[in-house]
């Protein structure tokens, strides 16, 4: 069991090395061409070597730094599937951040920051206790926060400053609630289904309680969750689109998978089914989804209007977690995959749409789909994802969830939180199709004669076609991303 | 090995012969005695360390050939010699680190007369480390304060006068209590010495008489310790004084100077009065809520700073703060926690302070926190250095910091009625930390484009060396704070155990 096992290291280190060696060397007058090769090359051999090194039931103990805090690497389903969809996710979005930042004058710091952040992201993915998770988390938000001022103006530093400021108070919210839960063993290793001493717990649940909800909340203002979400639409439209593509598809959902490993591996899901925090928990999470939805609806500008919708999909994953059965859960992870290929891609478009021709306001964009056809029809496919149409991915998820929900005898939410889903969903297609719509079909006053042209460049459409046949895919062929997350879902129900 | 002995009495006489013989040379070679002389500190602690490591306790040392209750006595175990170690690291490196600002901000002619301040300084608090004498204690105190003032207003501005005057009003409070606090002791006890003085309370205690006048030495001693260390209603001396003075002052009083009284204090309670007794006067609860108020004062005070070193200064009150509230927790744990910060806090803030010199030295001098756009490329080193201590203040995983707020907070886990409130003040801090010391990290990492800063005005050869000396400082710093927070495990051990010697 114990057998240390080095090779679980060497996907964390690269990344970490690759991105300091970027920002030493990357000032070098090379030409971008040649960078771009170089970062996408370092890429995918990031994406082969976390398949390839993170196994499962590998460990590695790095070390102690006293009695108490062990740093301890530790493979499990969970940590692969996430740390798969991680290197996967930065390594499209990376090609695509080549050609996007290519004529930016901090290329080279933001591919040091990014590199950095995949590194921590891996690491964090496959922390094998909640102290090495909490250390890499906090790692992980200073690295990625000079992403969101990438650009250096008054107001991304002033965005950037809120990520790190709400994050930092999440975080410590965490880092509280994992103090007091110390003396119930709160530190030993993840188990699917708790660790806690439950007989040094006795007389003091209502410590457990607080400290739980605690962590919930704390993690849950990376997830953009109500009330700690208001960075998450500050800080996506000023962060460049590869930034808050990452930001939004990956980075959001570290909180929640913080939370899968704080609530599901550490407290167990036993002990708070049917207590007041699981109410709370649920309440604040559909709530988030519903507002969330609403704000988006109201949205004039482009990105903001998809930070929105970041706040409200990702409270889906919390509403599904916070059910507590394994039909919920299931829907819950296989949300976290695809609505982080979703999001990456919608993302990746609204940047294109940007570079290509300035217009960042919704109503900018008339005829966009004349102009960009490629791009739109990947934005149209991943849209219907998002709404959750069959047969593509986020049906899936979105079924599981509410079957899961319905089962699951918390009334009045077991029938509550379906239909806050659907009305959501309605909103969903209410504030993402028009852009769809409008940009494909013009109107009887749009200009005669030819549109003009304005598709990116191929490296730049590539990385949306395949997460949108990705989506595509995963919504007819969702079985094997099912069938992973129901055997993690059965350790721990 | 019996030698060893006498090192902890030749480190304290060898830093005052040498302010002695530094007075008479110029400031060249003094400059080099004093850091000859920390070096030799610094040897003879660590072999006094290892000598007590040895004999596993603590050794009683008499000045003469009187034994107790009337000859003087110096006395050391594990945590002595190691903060005798601690404090020549730090001292050597805020000397190293701030020298060539020496040069220029003191009159020429006059270099001399700091070292041998620094030298006065040095042996000071080596003294209030070692000794087993209240008066003896009294007497380091104040030679402390009179370097210390002389350190403020060497650097002869309108600002360092001001401050000095203050400093000395509020220190001859401080120490003005003290004293008052040690005599009636003595009158109470007919004792000066450390352990007789004890025996004598505890019997005084087990009789049941003299209640209320030990209360009030108790109060006497906590509060002019307190107004000593800038605890938070007295702190109004410490921006100034740490904002004006010379970087060097500036780093040695606000690491090492304010931790000398706190350590004094910490050996009255459990050598002379007894922690179980303190603990029973309830002064404890009072400096837990002066240390809350000041761990959210301060940082709150230093966001309003638009200097830099302003802002690190009022920082220096939130830290301070951290430290009572961990010594008012009353407990062992709580007391190992706030002997670990006093160590982190020192070693971030003389980095933080020695870093910030290397900012200034590449931004024309100005040291209000906009001036310091861009400061971060400009000289690399001090813009990492500065990175790592803020991140550290902010109680970054991996640096010191961290297991500062990690003991805290596992500390006040140990004390049900103090948890909530400790716990709330930890988060408050940390995150009015991260406010202002994130945005100055931010600041020297961006800025307008093509935005640089001349050097003119300073002496050019200064410069080229100081940039070694003080980037060598930095460094050193950065790797001390780095081996706090990564092997903490043996220096709490090590604490631990010399508290219980301290007894």
């Amino acid at each position: 069991m114990m057998n240390n096992n080095a090779t679980l290291l060497i996907p964390i280190i690269l990344p970490i090395l690759c991105g300091i060696l970027t920002g030493m060397f990357g000032k070098l007058r090379l030409r971008a061409r040649y960078k771009g090769i170089a970062i996408a090359g370092m890429l995918a051999a990031e994406a082969v070597i976390v398949i390839l090194a993170l196994r499962i039931g590998r460990v590695f103990v790095v070390g102690s730094i006293n009695s108490d805090i062990r740093i301890l690497f530790r493979v499990d389903a969970l940590s692969r599937l996430f740390g798969a969809l991680v290197a996967f996710v930065w390594f499209l979005t990376g090609i695509y951040a080549c050609e996007y930042l290519k004529k930016d004058r901090h290329f080279d710091s933001f591919f040091a920051f990014y590199l950095m952040t995949e590194g921590l992201i891996v690491a964090l993915s496959v922390a094998g206790n909640m102290i090495t998770f909490y250390m890499f988390f906090e790692m992980m938000t200073m690295l990625s926060f000079p992403m969101v001022m990438h650009d250096r103006t008054h107001e991304a530093i002033r965005a950037g400053l809120k990520y790190m400021f709400y994050s930092v108070a999440g975080a410590l919210m965490s880092l509280v609630a994992i103090f007091m839960l110390t003396p119930y063993g709160y530190l030993g290793d993840f188990k699917a289904g708790g660790i806690l001493d439950i007989e040094a717990l006795t007389g003091h649940e209502q410590v457990l309680l607080v400290s739980a909800l605690l962590m919930i909340v704390g993690l849950g203002t990376k997830a953009g969750m109500f009330p700690m979400h208001a960075w998450l639409p500050t800080a996506h439209p000023e962060a460049p689109a590869p930034a808050s593509a990452v930001l939004s598809g990956v980075i959001t959902k570290t909180g929640v998978i913080g939370i899968i490993r704080g609530v599901f591996y550490c407290i167990g899901p036993r002990l708070l089914a049917g207590t007041w925090v699981q109410h709370v928990w649920i309440i604040l999470s559909l709530i988030t989804v519903l507002m969330g939805s609403m704000m988006a609806y109201r949205e004039p500008m482009f990105k903001k209007r998809l930070a929105y919708s970041t706040v409200s999909q990702v409270s889906y994953m919390m509403f599904g977690l916070s059910v507590m059965n394994s039909v919920a859960f299931t829907g819950a992870v296989s949300h976290i995959v695809f609505h982080s290929l979703i999001k990456t891609t919608l993302f990746l478009v609204a940047g294109a749409v940007i570079h290509q021709t300035g217009h960042t306001r919704v109503d900018e964009l008339k005829a966009i789909g004349k102009e960009m056809p490629v791009s739109m029809i990947c934005y149209t496919i991943v849209s219907l994802g998002l709404i959750g149409i069959p047969p593509l991915s986020g049906f899936v998820s979105k079924w599981y969830l509410a079957s899961g929900a319905l089962m699951s005898g918390t009334t009045p939410y077991s029938w509550l939180g379906p239909v806050i889903l659907l009305v959501s969903a309605l909103l969903t297609a209410g504030y993402l199709l028009p852009v769809t719509i409008r940009g494909f079909f013009p109107g009887v006053n749009y200009g005669v004669g030819t549109p003009n042209r304005a598709e990116p460049d191929a490296i730049m459409y590539l990385p949306m076609i395949v997460m949108a046949v990705m989506t595509l895919i995963l919504g007819i062929y969702p079985g094997f991303i099912t069938a992973t997350i129901q055997l993690i879902a059965e350790g721990i129900f | 090995m019996d030698f060893l002995r006498n090192l902890p009495f030749f480190s304290i006489m060898l830093a005052m012969f040498t302010g002695i013989i530094s007075s008479a040379v110029n400031g060249r070679t003094a400059r080099r005695l004093t850091l000859t002389m920390v070096t030799a500190v610094l040897v003879m602690s660590a072999l006094t360390l290892s000598y007590t490591e040895q004999i596993g306790e603590s050794v009683t040392y008499l000045m003469g050939h009187f034994p107790a209750p009337w000859g003087n006595e110096i006395r050391f175990g594990t945590l002595e010699a190691f903060l005798a170690l601690y404090f020549s690291i730090i001292m050597l490196l805020s000397v190293l680190g701030g020298w060539s600002h020496v040069i220029t901000d003191i009159e020429a002619g006059k270099e001399n007369l700091f070292y041998v301040l620094i030298d006065m300084m040095m042996s000071s608090l080596l003294a209030m480390i070692y000794t087993n004498d209240l008066f003896t204690g009294y007497v380091f105190v104040e030679i402390n304060t009179i370097a210390a003032c002389g350190m403020i207003m060497i650097r002869q501005n309108g600002h360092g006068i001001v401050a000095a005057i203050r400093y000395m009003v509020m220190s001859l409070i401080g120490s003005g209590l003290f004293l008052i606090g040690i005599s009636l002791l003595y009158d109470v006890t007919g004792h000066l010495l450390m352990v007789p003085a004890h025996n004598a309370i505890e019997q005084i205690v087990t009789d049941g008489i003299y209640y209320t006048p030990l209360l009030v030495i108790i109060v006497l001693i906590s509060v002019g310790m307190a107004i000593k260390s800038g605890l938070y209603p007295f702190h109004s001396w410490i921006p100034e004084t740490y904002g004006y003075a010379t970087p060097t002052a500036s780093a040695i009083l606000s690491s090492l100077v304010s931790k000398g009284y706190i350590i004094l204090l910490i050996k009255i309670f459990y050598r002379v009065i007894g922690f179980n007794i303190v603990i029973s006067s309830h002064v404890l609860n009072a400096l837990f809520a002066f240390g809350v108020i000041a761990m959210i004062m301060g940082s709150l005070h230093a966001i309003m700073q638009t200097d830099c070193r302003k802002m690190i200064a009022f920082s220096s009150v939130a830290q301070i703060g951290y430290i009572y509230m961990g010594i008012g927790l009353g407990t062992k744990a709580g007391m190992v926690a706030a002997v670990f910060h006093l160590l982190t806090h020192a070693a971030t803030k003389s980095l933080l302070f020695i870093s910030a010199v290397g900012l200034y030295e590449v931004s024309d001098g100005r040291t209000d926190y906009l001036g310091l756009r861009n400061a971060a490329y400009r000289n690399r080193v001090a813009g990492i250095a500065f990175s790592v201590g803020a991140l550290s203040m902010v109680g970054f995983p991996m640096l010191s910091g961290f297991i500062s707020k990690y003991l805290f907070a596992t500390a006040a886990l140990e004390k049900p009625h103090k948890m909530l409130i400790t716990l709330v003040a930890l988060i408050i801090s940390t995150v009015l930390n991260a406010i202002y010391f994130l945005r100055q990290v931010v600041t020297i990492y961006s800025g307008r484009p093509g935005e640089a800063a001349s050097t003119s005005h300073f002496i050019k050869e200064a410069i080229a060396e100081s940039t070694f000396s003080n980037r060598f400082a930095s460094i050193a710093l950065i790797l001390l704070n780095l081996f706090l927070g990564l092997f903490s495990e043996a220096v709490i051990d090590l604490i631990s155990r010399g508290l219980n010697l301290f007894a």
